[in-house]
């Protein structure tokens, strides 16, 4: 991929809303993971996520007329737009709408809202269930609302594969920006699976963490003792443009991305395939994409499903790729201290390495105490770490062996000053 | 309760919008905004509230208050 670049970003997410909050807790090394509050989630096997707080205050335009037709992955996908356009000075006023699009990741749609129609549907009939569900639960819904808030008219998708959909939108939007059919794109996912039927699902499907008892402790990817990854619930998004269109208005520039490649293992409907030979080609074909040498990559941010069958592979397959060099790069999966966000993890994650890159910080890998012998790299553990970032991969994977890696590449040849970032959201932080 | 008060409060409950926002002789469309899954859930409401069957057709986003109360006023006095 020749020149795309990220302008803009903004987050929702259990650390804080808008990227200057999230990357000051982030920073901490600190869980923010708790028991479930929102209903009772006692005969539940995993009943702790990582869940967003201080939503209802974000107003800007959000009337209670439009949220009453929400759900919450909605309301989080409009929050997160609103903070992503800000922070990349973008009025839209002087922007194509019908070459303005959205790319969006999404796992299970609007659980929230249609669980309690579907309740009514069954105690009260056809007319108990409100008409706003029609648009209110899909997965595309937050395509739709933002596409409606902002009269966005241009080529736009949504994508649905497990925890790798929004890093599959990322890269769909930047393609669709280097064929030139769009000149803005507003790209990323967004997820709220913390309501009782989606957390169901998630735990009948095996993959979620048991330490009830312990939820800052929980979500230990690499450790030995790992038992499963905890959900969470948030959005990520960022706005894409060509360089030379966001050079021409001075637009803040984060990172490139390079590349981008996807796969299936092939192999089973609940593990990854052990030896992750197909997450190694991905890894390869991105790297020959970005036309990035091997002894180029400084950081690694990891899928880190904290399963045996996912972090060993995961393991492995970089191991294969890298060789005897493996050890020696940070490989991190800083969503180990709120959580995972399924189909906004991918969009999540890219926001965490171009802000590592930004800040020359490496978020950690919390939770890592017993080392497991089939997985010996550099999982960044427990505590940040100074590194200048230059290159980096991000890696996010799907039940069913979906495998998705981009390649990213930081945009300045220094860390961030305020003034070559343009005074956005981030740059009220100094650097820590 | 007269009928115009009663579907002026289903109104501004289930759209959320202030009363002076409500005019007697303009269409929902035009002086609310009010959009197709709005209105059936003002519609919804009404039934509830005077406990009548109202046809789709009867009432739309392009109705106005005047529209609607005579409606249900000729509905109560037929039933």
């Amino acid at each position: 991929m020749k020149d795309i670049v990220i302008t803009g970003m903004g987050v929702v997410a259990p650390p804080g809303i808008g990227t200057a909050d999230f990357w000051h807790h982030i920073q901490e090394g600190r869980s923010f993971v708790s028991p479930i509050t929102r209903f009772d989630s006692s005969l539940y096997p995993s009943r702790i996520a990582g869940q967003v707080n201080g939503l209802e205050s974000y107003k800007n335009g959000f009337s209670a007329r439009l949220l009453k037709k929400l759900d919450l992955f909605s309301h989080m996908a409009l929050v997160t737009s609103d903070l992503t356009l800000k922070d990349a000075k973008i009025d839209l006023r002087n922007f194509n709408l019908h070459r303005t699009g959205i790319f969006m990741g999404n796992t299970l749609g609007g659980w929230l809202f249609a669980e309690t129609e579907l309740r009514d549907l069954y105690l009260e009939g056809r007319e108990g269930v409100s008409p706003y569900m029609a648009s209110a639960w899909f997965p595309a819904a937050p395509q739709g609302q933002i596409s409606i808030f902002y009269g966005i008219k241009g080529y736009s998708k949504t994508v649905v594969a497990d925890r790798a959909g929004s890093l599959m939108a990322i890269a769909y939007g930047a393609r669709t920006l280097e064929r030139g059919k769009l000149d803005l794109v507003l790209a990323g996912g967004t997820e709220a699976p913390v309501t009782p039927y989606a957390l169901l699902c998630c735990n009948t499907y095996d993959f979620l963490s048991r330490k009830n008892d312990t939820p800052e402790n929980a979500y230990a990817p690499f450790d030995k003792n790992r038992d499963g990854l905890v959900v969470a619930e948030g959005a990520g998004i960022l706005t894409l443009e060509r360089l030379n269109d966001a050079q021409r208005r001075n637009a803040p520039l984060y990172a490139r991305i390079c590349s981008f490649y996807t796969n299936c293992d092939g192999y089973d409907r609940v593990a990854f395939e052990p030896d992750g030979t197909c997450l190694a080609v991905a890894i390869e074909e991105a790297l020959k994409e970005a036309g990035f040498e091997k002894d180029g990559i400084d950081y690694i941010c990891a899928d880190g499903a904290a399963t045996a069958s996912g972090d060993i592979s995961e393991t492995r397959a970089i191991k294969k790729v890298f060789g005897r060099r493996a050890k020696e790069i940070p490989v991190s999966a800083p969503k180990s201290m709120f959580g995972n966000m399924l189909g906004a993890q991918g969009s999540v994650d890219v926001i965490t390495t171009v802000l590592s890159m930004m800040y020359g910080t490496i978020c950690p890998t919390i939770n890592y105490k017993n080392p497991d012998p089939e997985c010996d790299l550099d999982y960044v553990p427990n505590k940040a770490q100074n590194k200048d970032i230059k290159r980096a991969l991000v890696i996010s994977r799907g039940r069913g062996g979906i495998n998705a890696v981009m390649a990213l590449e930081r945009f300045s040849n220094g860390h961030m000053t305020k003034k070559a970032f343009g005074g956005g959201t981030l740059c009220q932080l100094s650097k820590a | 309760m007269s009928v115009e008060q009663g579907i002026r409060e289903i109104i501004i409950e289930t759209l959320s919008v202030q009363p002076e926002e409500i005019k007697m002789d303009e269409k929902l469309s035009d002086s609310l905004g009010v959009d197709s899954t709005e209105m059936v859930n003002v519609i919804l409401s009404l039934e509830k509230k005077f406990s009548i069957h109202l046809d789709d057709k009867q009432i739309t986003k392009f109705s106005s208050l005047r529209d609607i109360i005579i409606l249900i006023e000729s509905k109560r006095t037929t039933a």
